[in-house]
């Protein structure tokens, strides 16, 4: 994905800056919604495996009556991440449903808090969503989301059974599954001698100061503080311990004084391309990252790390549809398409990041040419998410003192 | 300004006629000078400043009022939005509060990054100065009739955006780039050197180059105006060229120097693109880059605004300071 990579490249161009400034300005102008919970009401509601959660779905809700026709000459508006989604996979879609003369139109944004303010504003009546997890019960709670007629997905049976009644959405009544991805320690074995996955802590190699000027951390104050912790043995990603996060803290200033690492979310570029030799990435980068490996240059110098046991972070994306669209029955065919096998390993072919698909075997994604054999371990594996750790939304409070945390990083104190 | 604008014009016309003009004009001599095309109702001049003023007051007053607003103001409980609160009596100084520990406090992580942009700010302009001052001089003294054409050659950059141009610096000075090659082949390094690895001088010398435009232009629009006869008299008087240029050019071009230094570090301050693309290191953040973290994450919008108006309040000082030049020399120009 270029997903969240793309993500925070635009959000630093100028002109998006200008968007995100914009919009804090137009949805100051705004209105203000009813956006649930009031001050005082403790907040909103937080899901996780051990508290798994049910959204309510009111009666005024907008969910939708079986076996209605798809909208007549409609233009489906899809709102996703940059370069998240493969315009054939779009085609293919027009293409099935030309007989009722479908269009879709993708706008994009560059992270969760600028599509949350547009969508705010309400201006654009978009049909399909492409939030993380951790925003679910936000948009939820903020009344954003149409609940799902599951008459309209069966695809849903496709889908890792895990994900067919997820811990952050019960019985899936918002939302259906996109890609799944780790996040763990990529290098090069031509500019790196050490085998970083041999070695007895991986995470330890970022800090190493033979790499200087040559190391990336991911720009995400979640992710970039969460495998800090998980360096340091400490496997609550959402922890509220203050000595943790100053742990955190003066490791990552640490970080910032001796290795000088550079701090996007470009990890698919700046590897092929040699801007880093040892990287902090997303599994679903890697397997892309072939793709940026400059002419002539053959991609499997390059290495993907997460623990072989699975306790690394592990994570989602999800679809969901917005309740302001127009087009409710053409959004869940269209949500019911990405959830077929076919369109979604196209998907990937395009994207590097892994469906949850029942038929496409993680063993056979190398053979399937999926997936380069020399990044294997960027597979994602089902038992991952029994083992492995997740990023779920912060009580703000928490959230705030993750942000010093970040802040103090980012800093160059 | 509106009520003066007017009997000015009049006055204007009054005098070129044979008797001088009574104020307040008569009828008679309203409807005279109406007559000669020189009377206008009192709106006709300032309505010439009224886009002037709706552009000022619907996009720098009104959003200048949401970023008080929003930096006094609260956060939305669900999604960590900032909720601007516009009645000031209910403002809360929580940010600055915050603000001030972050810089000023036991944990004053923020210090380093303010100290840092103020000299990479100082550096970067000083140098825009020093490669700029020469080329307008010799634009506006010796190019003759290449002129136009230097001058269109200097605005080129203004041509490729600002991004790509960063872009391909970042290409030039990679470790195998152009840069490193050429400096290697010529024995000046020995090793290629690691210019996009958090290094100040790199973020320096790219807001240089990006900058450097409008000091050349600010410059040469000031040195263009010195009178040649000034500097005529001084070489008929003795002076040397050096002393020409030290007492006469130099302390002439003042204004001009003064004007290219606010031009080009006004945006310095703000900017965030160049350490981004150039660096991405927290080691060289700018406070710039701090205002882009916060804007970007939930709940850190009030610290954003706090930080944008900290940053104009400490900017304000040197541009009054510029403000009252101006017109001293404005008012010594005109004695």
């Amino acid at each position: 994905m270029a997903r969240m990579s793309r993500r925070a490249f635009l959000s630093r161009s100028a002109a998006t800056a200008l968007a995100v400034s914009g919009g804090v300005l137009l949805s100051a102008c705004g209105k203000r919604d009813e956006t649930g919970a009031a001050p005082g009401t403790g907040g909103p509601q937080l899901a996780s495996p051990d508290n798994p959660v049910t959204w309510p779905i009111p009666a005024d809700a907008g969910r939708i009556a079986d076996g209605l026709a798809p909208e007549q000459g409609a233009t489906l508006r899809v709102y996703n991440w940059t370069e998240y989604i493969y315009k054939k996979v779009v085609q293919d879609f027009e293409k099935k449903y030309r007989k009722y003369d479908v269009k879709v139109q993708v706008s994009t944004y560059g992270n969760m808090e600028e599509a949350v303010a547009k969508l705010r504003g309400g201006q654009v009546a978009f049909d399909v969503l492409f939030p993380t997890y951790d925003y679910l019960g936000k948009l939820v709670q903020g009344n954003f989301l149409r609940p799902l007629n599951h008459s309209y997905i069966p695809n849903i049976e496709q889908v890792w059974p895990a994900f067919q009644n997820p811990w952050y959405d019960q019985g899936w009544n918002y939302s259906v599954p996109y890609t799944i991805y780790t996040t763990g320690v990529a290098w090069r074995v031509d500019k790196v001698k050490d085998d970083i996955a041999r070695l007895p802590n991986p995470y330890e190699a970022l800090w190493d100061e033979q790499y200087r000027g040559k190391v990336g951390i991911l720009d995400d104050y979640r992710e970039a503080i969460g495998m800090t912790l998980l360096k340091n043995g400490i496997t609550d990603l959402n922890t509220g311990n203050q000595d943790h996060l100053n742990l955190a803290r003066d490791q990552l200033v640490e970080l910032a004084k001796t290795v000088r690492p550079r701090v996007n979310t470009n990890d698919y570029i700046d590897l092929p391309e040699g801007k880093t030799w040892i990287t902090q990435a997303w599994s679903g980068d890697m397997v892309n990252a072939q793709y940026y490996m400059p002419k002539g240059q053959s991609a499997d110098v390059m290495r993907y790390w997460f623990p072989a046991d699975g306790k690394g972070p592990v994570n989602s994306d999800l679809l969901v549809l917005l309740r302001t669209g127009k087009n409710p029955v053409l959004g869940h065919l269209f949500l019911n398409h990405l959830l077929d096998h076919d369109v979604a390993v196209e998907n990937m072919s395009w994207n590097g990041y892994q469906p949850p698909q029942n038929k496409l075997n993680p063993a056979e994604l190398v053979s399937q040419e999926l997936l380069p054999a020399n990044l294997k371990p960027a597979t994602v594996l089902p038992a991952y998410f029994g083992t492995g750790f997740r990023y779920l939304e912060l009580p703000g409070e928490v959230d705030d003192r993750w942000h010093a945390v970040w802040q103090e990083f980012k800093a160059g104190a | 300004m509106a009520t003066k604008e007017a009997p000015a014009a009049t006055r204007e016309s009054g005098r070129a006629g044979p008797k001088l003009p009574r104020w307040p004009p008569t009828r008679g001599a309203r409807r005279a000078s109406a007559r000669a095309g020189a009377w206008h109702p009192r709106w006709f001049w300032p309505a010439f400043a009224a886009p002037g003023m709706v552009w000022l007051v619907v996009l720098f007053l009104l959003p200048f009022y949401v970023v008080l607003s929003i930096a006094f103001g609260a956060v939305d409980p669900l999604f960590r939005t900032p909720v601007p609160v516009w009645n000031p009596v209910q403002w809360n100084p929580f940010q600055f509060q915050l603000l001030y520990d972050r810089v000023f406090g036991p944990d004053g992580f923020l210090g380093p990054a303010f100290v840092r942009t103020f000299v990479y700010v100082a550096a970067a302009s000083v140098l825009c100065l020093l490669v700029a001052y020469p080329v307008a001089y010799y634009v506006t003294r010796h190019a003759g009739r290449r002129k136009g054409l230097i001058l269109v050659a200097l605005l080129a950059p203004f041509w490729v955006s600002y991004m790509m141009r960063m872009l391909a610096w970042v290409n030039l000075l990679e470790s195998d780039g152009m840069v490193n090659r050429l400096l290697v082949s010529v024995g000046v390094l020995r090793e290629p050197f690691p210019w996009l690895a958090g290094q100040p001088v790199t973020v320096t010398l790219g807001l240089v180059y990006g900058y450097i435009p409008y000091m050349v232009l600010a410059l040469y629009a000031g040195l263009d105006r010195v009178d040649q006869r000034l500097l005529e008299a001084a070489r008929d008087l003795g002076a040397s060229r050096r002393r020409t240029f030290l007492l006469v050019t130099l302390p002439l071009s003042r204004q001009a120097i003064l004007a290219g230094l606010v031009v080009t570090s006004l945006p310095m301050f703000g900017d965030y693109f160049t350490n981004d693309l150039l660096s991405g290191s927290p080691r060289t953040s700018m406070v710039g880059n701090l205002v882009n973290d916060a804007i970007g994450s939930p709940g850190q919008g009030g610290q954003a605004a706090a930080l944008v108006l900290v940053m104009i309040a400490l900017l304000a000082v040197p541009m009054l300071g510029y403000i009252r030049s101006t017109r001293r020399a404005a008012r010594e120009a005109g004695r």
